[in-house]
């Protein structure tokens, strides 16, 4: 195998080994370590893997961030993580894998064993990548297949890393463009895994809330007679960083679960906003509002509050949750006919990539509505 | 009102039913349970956005006070007790401003409950349901249940449910009788009896791992089981409840309801479907399988026992006869072991050995299924010194999990066999916190899912087994046996599993 040129910091990411066979007796010889170090404090160490997890990463600081979280994760999930470290279309890089491993030992509490190996492959990365992957999978382990970034749309590497996964995770809440390249995710599809969006991740607890409101049976019959919807979003302070894809995932929940069908796009009236009317089942019309919103302690594309406007026969209800200017609750009302019904004090944290992810690896199965909602979205576009 | 069809933005969520809205009243709402555990797990329900949209509490209890103390005095209960802290105020408030307090310290005040459960639910829109909890002494149950049937507290539309607290009942008349009055005012699928046992979430999964698993049922038999142990230890004493412990006992307060439930999830065959009316009907029957102690045999397949003084974790600690409260010649029992058989196709023969006791060395609940040893023995007696049968443990707390003991060669050359562990971890596999049971029964309770609660006729059989043992014992049959505090139990117990040639694992 090529040497390497430059120097990856085996501090963070363990060892070298010079080949699978070897990486794999290094592993051997690690958790051997680890877990006569346990027992000579008393404890015990089992060897409990529940997945694979591969990350893909194209800069060392996002192999670093990610690792970083699947470590703490593992406390969670213990797992084997496999870190590709991309360089890719580097001009003149000789082709090489380098592999590292180590064994981190967890901080207090229960110590679980976790494996964490990096793959840092150079060069002509895109036909190589998956013969690197298959050998360090742990057998009979659903791999999951974490993309750092915006998964390209017709790449030979994410195709071939495809087909080894289970289940595919992004986070749209990188996508700039988030109107166009939501659809490139549902495309992913194609490959008959699961697909976990962390942004959508992000907005379970809303979508609890808003249901919440029509799981009370004097209400739920404003479900159906919905007039509008406006949303709003974080913006940095210059109202230039738009991502819009919670918003939009919000709506194409709503859209997907209540059969409305888009009519038109309409011009907003402030910059980087989106304004469309919709159709209900019933024909008739509902405007719906995105708007960007500059909010302190949000993070960008973050949803800050959902208002809800409905009208059946002559009673009018209006069903808002807010975010609460502490950025951790939020307030959940319900307002019939001018009246205040019910409100009440929710905690809305933000959550970490971490709990996201956490969350996410407890589902197994296919997110059926996630995929309705981006369908929704794509009639959209 | 509109037929309402179902929620179409539920799907994908985690709860597929959430519960409706609704008034839940806490009778004993001064008590200790209501502080420690009703109210904690409300307010972490409420914390985790699990309580319907519109919500109320009313609390009540023979004490005067106002509803602004009462709320106070929660505030600092949950401060204490909840599970997650440290309390977060702004959800307090908003949680706090739908609690309110009606003293009812005699009949008619029970009318002025009635106008109040009225205004709370027209402002909320509940529509009338309804959830009665009796967090009182056994005592108050019956009066409490004539009074909402007698002051027409059952809401209008709606429906009405009653949670009734352990004990349920002292002895089968009992627990019949107060069945009867139960009845006077609620439908059989009205009652929620309690046994926090079955809302922990290990207890749960002794069905999931029997009946989502195909390897252990085909095994779980007597053919290949020889014995069961079910233990549960508790290395604290009475504590503060020694007015109802000392007239209870091992006995009534842990055997008769969380320890038959377990052997009755143990034993059980398969139900049809995970409904409140399969498992039960399972559960029931297995109780009704399970052979009763004849009085003259109690003295031969019973111990009971009570605690000396002794040591618990370096600590000295009073005997039971001197813990505040109890009777200085008290015959009550603070330990029980029994060897109990279940009458049917599947257990025949198969011994369950049961046991329970407070200030034994350590806190630890478990089921052990011993299997048998391999038919025809290869190896030579030598090299399979170290040994044992396959056991299967099902850890219920602490340290949730399961395992599971096989041999393996040691590796070395030559032949040697050792018994190594499997280990699963609750803790380690989903590092999530489970939970409390109130949490999980009190959710199922608003959505009216009966699975976990206990039915009457499983309360009547639990009675039915326990009744005869309590009436030898009350014959002096067999002698009440004294253990320090800090060991095992007495040596009677041993004795009792040393007679078939077997021994109480360690837990």
């Amino acid at each position: 195998m090529a040497t390497a040129v430059t120097v990856v910091d085996e501090a963070f990411w363990g060892t070298t080994a010079t080949s699978i066979d070897a990486l794999e007796r290094e592993l051997a010889r690690l958790r051997r370590a680890a877990v006569a170090h346990a027992m000579e404090r008393g404890q015990t160490l089992a060897r409990a893997s529940v997945l694979n997890l591969v990350v893909y990463a194209e800069r060392e600081a996002q192999a670093r961030r990610a690792a970083r979280t699947v470590a703490d994760l593992a406390l969670r999930h213990p797992s084997r993580a496999i870190v590709l470290l991309a360089d890719r279309d580097r001009e003149g890089v000789v082709a090489s894998v380098q592999l590292h491993c180590h064994v981190p030992q967890s901080g207090g509490g229960q110590p679980v064993l976790y494996e964490q190996i990096l793959a840092r492959v150079r060069g002509d990365f895109d036909e190589r990548v998956a013969s690197v992957v298959i050998p360090l999978l742990v057998p009979d382990l659903p791999v999951f297949l974490w993309w750092t970034g915006t998964p390209p749309s017709d790449a030979r590497h994410l195709d071939d890393l495809a087909t080894l996964a289970d289940r595919f995770i992004v986070d749209s809440a990188d996508f700039a463009r988030a109107d166009l390249t939501l659809p490139e995710v549902a495309q992913l599809a194609r490959h008959r895994m699961g697909i976990t969006d962390l942004n959508w991740a992000r907005l379970t607890p809303w979508r609890e809330l808003i249901a919440q409101f029509f799981d009370v049976p004097i209400w739920r019959p404003f479900l159906g007679g919905i007039t509008g919807i406006r949303a709003g979003f974080a913006v940095d302070m210059d109202g230039h960083d738009i991502r819009n894809s919670q918003a939009l995932l919000v709506l194409g929940w709503l859209a997907s679960r209540l059969g409305w069908r888009p009519v038109e796009a309409l011009a907003p009236a402030e910059a980087g906003g989106l304004l469309f009317r919709m159709q209900r089942a019933d024909g008739a019309a509902v405007m719906v509002r995105l708007r960007p919103r500059f909010e302190r302690g949000l993070d960008t594309g973050d949803v800050s509050g959902v208002r809800i406007q409905a009208r059946v026969g002559s009673d009018t209800a209006e069903f808002v949750i807010k975010r609460a200017p502490d950025q951790r609750h939020a307030t959940a009302t319900a307002i019939v006919s001018g009246v205040v019904r019910a409100e009440r004090v929710v905690p809305l944290p933000a959550l970490g990539i971490r709990e996201l992810l956490g969350e996410e690896l407890a589902i197994a199965g296919n997110d059926h509505v996630y995929e309705a909602a981006l369908a929704a979205l794509m009639a959209l576009a | 009102m509109t037929v309402t069809l179902a929620n179409p933005l539920r799907e994908g969520l985690r709860l597929a039913r959430t519960p409706e809205p609704a008034c839940l009243v806490i009778f004993g709402a001064s008590g200790d349970l209501t502080a420690r555990k009703l109210v904690p797990a409300l307010y972490n329900l409420a914390l985790q956005h699990l309580l319907p949209a519109s919500f109320a509490v009313i609390g009540s209890a023979r004490r005067h006070m106002s509803a602004d103390t009462f709320r106070a005095e929660l505030h600092d209960a949950v401060a204490e007790f909840s599970r997650t802290r440290p309390i977060n105020e702004e959800v307090w408030a908003t949680f706090a401003r739908a609690i309110d307090y009606v003293p009812t310290p005699d009949d008619s005040s029970y009318d002025q409950l009635r106008q109040v459960l009225a205004r709370v639910d027209r402002d909320i829109g509940a529509s009338g349901n309804r959830l009665f909890y009796l967090a009182t002494p056994p005592a108050a149950y019956e009066p409490i249940i004539r009074a909402i049937g007698a002051h027409g507290l059952r809401g209008e539309g709606g429906w009405s449910r009653v949670v009734v607290e352990k004990p349920y009942g002292h002895d089968l008349q009992s627990a019949m009788r107060l069945t009867s009055v139960v009845q006077e005012v609620f439908r059989e699928d009205e009652v929620f009896r309690i046994d926090h046992y079955l809302g922990k979430e290990t207890v749960q999964n002794i069905l999931v791992l029997r009946f989502a698993n195909s390897i252990f049922e085909p095994i779980w038999t007597r053919q290949y089981v020889d014995h069961v142990q079910i233990t549960a230890a508790e290395s604290i004493g009475i504590e503060e409840r020694a007015g109802y412990y000392d007239s209870s006992g091992a006995m009534r307060d842990i055997v008769q309801n969380h320890l038959l439930q377990l052997l009755a999830l143990v034993g059980m065959e398969p139900p049809a479907a995970f409904d409140d009316r399969s498992v039960r009907d399972e559960k029931v029957k297995v109780l009704r399988a399970l052979r009763r102690i004849p009085q003259d045999e109690v003295g031969a397949l019973t111990v009971r026992g009570q605690y000396g003084p002794g040591f618990i974790g370096g600590e000295r600690v009073p005997g039971y006869r001197k813990e505040p409260g109890v009777a200085p010649e008290s015959q009550t029992d603070t330990f029980v072991a029994l060897k109990c058989f279940i009458d049917n196709w599947r257990w025949e023969g198969t011994p369950f050995y049961v046991r329970t006791g407070k200030r034994l060395p350590k806190r630890s609940t478990e089921i052990a299924i011993r299997f048998r040893v391999a038919p025809h023995r290869i190896f030579t007696r030598k090299a399979s010194e170290g040994l044992e049968a396959n056991e299967l443990v099902i850890r219920i707390q602490p340290d949730e999990g399961i395992s599971l003991t096989f041999g393996a060669k040691v590796p070395i050359q030559g032949l040697r066999i050792r018994s190594v562990n499997m280990d699963f971890g609750y803790g380690e596999s989903f590092m999530v916190d489970a939970p409390d049971s109130y949490e999980t029964l009190i959710l199922d309770a608003l959505r009216g899912d009966a699975t976990l609660f206990t039915r009457r006729d499983e309360v009547e059989q639990q009675w039915a087994f326990v009744d005869p043992i309590l009436a030898g014992w009350h014959e002096g049959r067999p002698e009440l046996a004294s253990y320090a505090a800090g060991m095992w139990g007495p040596e009677q117990a041993d004795a009792l599993i040393a007679r078939d040639g077997r021994t109480w694992r360690r837990p």
